[in-house]
């Protein structure tokens, strides 16, 4: 019967936990899933989404930034940016958030096992490739070398920034950084992060390299990886587009004959060289 | 022998489902027809020919609270709006049944939309053939016809000072239970002609003609009113926002949008992957022509010809249908 149907637009309640200031304008927040049993059945993989909801001013999609099996709490990055993801900041622990989810396909880490893989994150294009970081590495012997190239507007911009050493003490694992322009304090790489793709000299051979970050970025990275000579298959990338239902009904995500929330966000570059349209 | 009824008894059968029932059906409110509950049953427009609006306004309105949030004891309560009474939807043409269709496919596709469910569940469809068709009608050419039933539960068809009567939903049935229906051999009056759209082939030509400048050239003069998906029985696009009402209750609220508003697809931060009129007046017609047929099995038009209407710049689909044949051809066999 439909009424007794729930509707895919109720979000289940969750508790703020801690909301974290990462960058000046970028917050983590851990939320808890009200009921027990929503909470056991909220199941993710790296590379999902949900709608995060600031009742009152609205819903908006965020990459998961967390894994599944820690289960201690759902995490997502929130760069404030417009009016959902101030309200969100806004928000003190203990407030209720909305949380409707998880969406979308995710990364195939199955099928990546034994090779070796390349991160590339721009800014808040972290988020989502946080979880692929720490499931790798939970399952170190599972994949070859990894290889992390974070890049940022500014050394206070960048994301996760207290994880990076532990990230890069791992065995097999390097963790590059560069920011766009620098501070008095950093002592580290000033360049765009195709530039450092190009430097690092990344194999092809049996890699895959997974993008995220602004469209800019990822168009002269695949330039640059192309160059490297890695194949469209083997290029990763996740897809931001405006979203309002995660459904594939509202059509704000259609390219193609896909649905970026359900079709993707994750796709291949051969998979998008398919689309008629540019996204 | 055919099932009839004569006018003054479909008026006095409308009037006593109205007791129990939602009546929904065409009236006309300052010059624009459009399907609106009714209070009484002369206030129905018996002859809408194409109402202005489409039917989908019943089943997905322009503006519709999906749920409320309140808090109650320290607690958030979430309640969706459900439908109270069972309705009838009347007056609608063949076409909009086909309409009604259409909109079924991404609404009713797992994980279904709750609310366009229940009110399709508890809606019966009753539909009126097209006693003419108008110049822009073009609904044989998408598989429907003026007297087409396949998606209405109860057809009548004007005939003999009366109507026809013919249902063959369960729910039609039930709902001509309270109906004075008499056996006639009135004749069922042949249906009128409909003017013809070349549709055949336009899926599999539709990729070719992407890239081409006339779509530039037809948006040239769009002027992003939005008003051909507004009264498209077929069209889906929404938006979702948040409104704060008395007592701090919230309102989820869900709007029609078009794909031709410039912020459609605009995203945080402020990229726009379609920033052009050009490429949204061409998603458009390539998420009717080729997406949705890809995705959900059927291009997204009935041939109701309403958008030709209501366009202020006269961009016209049967034109589009007309010239993506024209252009595809030529592609298709590598002529400059």
């Amino acid at each position: 019967m439909p009424s007794a149907r729930r509707s895919p637009f109720i979000p289940h309640t969750a508790r703020l936990k801690e909301s974290i200031d990462l960058t000046p304008d970028v917050k983590l927040f851990r939320m808890e899933l009200e009921d027990e049993a929503v909470r056991k059945e909220f199941q993710y993989k790296p590379g999902q989404f949900a709608f995060v909801s600031a009742f009152g001013v609205g819903e908006s999609p965020f990459g998961l930034a967390s894994v599944a099996y820690q289960n201690d709490a759902v995490e997502v990055a929130v760069r404030r940016v417009g009016t959902v993801t101030a309200a969100l900041h806004e928000l003190e622990p203990g407030a209720i958030v909305g949380v409707r989810g998880p969406f979308g396909n995710y990364f195939p880490l199955e099928e990546y096992k034994g090779k070796n893989i390349c991160i590339i994150g721009g800014g808040i294009g972290m988020a989502p490739l946080r979880p692929v970081i720490r499931t790798i590495l939970d399952n170190r012997s599972n994949y070859g070398k990894l290889t992390v190239v974070i890049g940022s507007r500014s050394p206070a911009d960048l994301v996760f920034a207290s994880e990076y050493e532990g990230w890069g003490s791992q065995p097999d694992t390097r963790v590059e950084l560069t920011v766009d322009r620098g501070d008095a304090n950093w002592k580290g790489r000033v360049a765009l992060i195709p530039a450092v793709v190009k430097e690092i000299h990344l194999s092809p051979e049996n890699s895959v390299a997974i993008i995220c970050g602004p469209p800019i970025m990822i168009r002269f990275v695949l330039v640059e990886l192309k160059a490297l000579g890695f194949a469209p298959h083997q290029i990763v990338t996740t897809l931001e587009a405006k979203m309002k239902c995660g459904l594939g009904k509202c059509a704000r995500c259609n390219v193609g004959d896909k649905y970026v929330c359900q079709d993707g966000p994750v796709f291949s570059m051969d998979q998008i060289a398919g689309f008629l349209e540019q996204f | 022998m055919a099932k009839f009824i004569s006018k003054t008894d479909l008026l006095a059968w409308l009037e006593g489902l109205m007791k129990e029932r939602t009546l929904a059906a065409p009236i006309k409110e300052e010059g624009v027809t459009r399907f609106a509950p009714v209070k009484k049953v002369a206030d129905i427009v018996m002859d809408p020919g194409a109402t202005d609006f489409s039917p989908k306004d019943w089943f997905f309105p322009p503006s519709e609270t999906l749920f409320t949030v309140s808090k109650a004891d320290g607690k958030t309560v979430i309640t969706p709006r459900t439908m109270e009474k069972e309705a009838i939807l009347f007056g609608l043409h063949p076409c909009d049944g086909l309409g009604v269709a259409l909109m079924d496919l991404p609404f009713l596709a797992e994980p279904a939309d709750a609310s366009y469910a229940e009110k399709r569940e508890k809606t019966t469809l009753v539909g009126l053939a097209c006693r003419q068709s108008r110049p822009e009608c073009f609904c044989t050419s998408l598989g429907s016809n003026p007297f087409d039933a396949t998606y209405l539960d109860v057809l009548l068809i004007e005939a003999g000072g009366g109507y026809i009567v013919q249902s063959k939903t369960e729910k039609g049935q039930k709902l001509l239970a309270s109906a004075k229906l008499t056996e006639s051999n009135v004749e069922t009056p042949a249906p009128p002609a409909v003017n013809t759209v070349p549709v055949e082939g336009l899926v599999a030509i539709a990729p070719h003609v992407f890239n081409d400048a006339f779509w530039t050239r037809l948006a040239d003069r769009c002027i992003h009113c939005n008003m051909c998906a507004f009264v498209c029985p077929a069209c889906y696009c929404f938006d979702i926002r948040d409104y704060v009402g008395k007592g701090g209750v919230v309102e989820r609220v869900r709007s029609w949008e078009s794909c031709q508003a410039a912020g459609f697809t605009k995203i945080a931060g402020g990229y726009t992957p379609r920033p052009t009129k050009a490429a949204r007046l061409r998603q458009r017609f390539y998420h009717k022509f080729l997406y949705m047929p890809k995705q959900l099995g059927s291009i997204g038009c009935t041939g109701c010809g309403r958008c030709v209407r209501v366009c202020p710049v006269n961009i016209d689909i049967r034109e589009i249908i007309t010239t993506m044949q024209k252009i595809g051809a030529k592609v298709a066999v590598g002529a400059p």
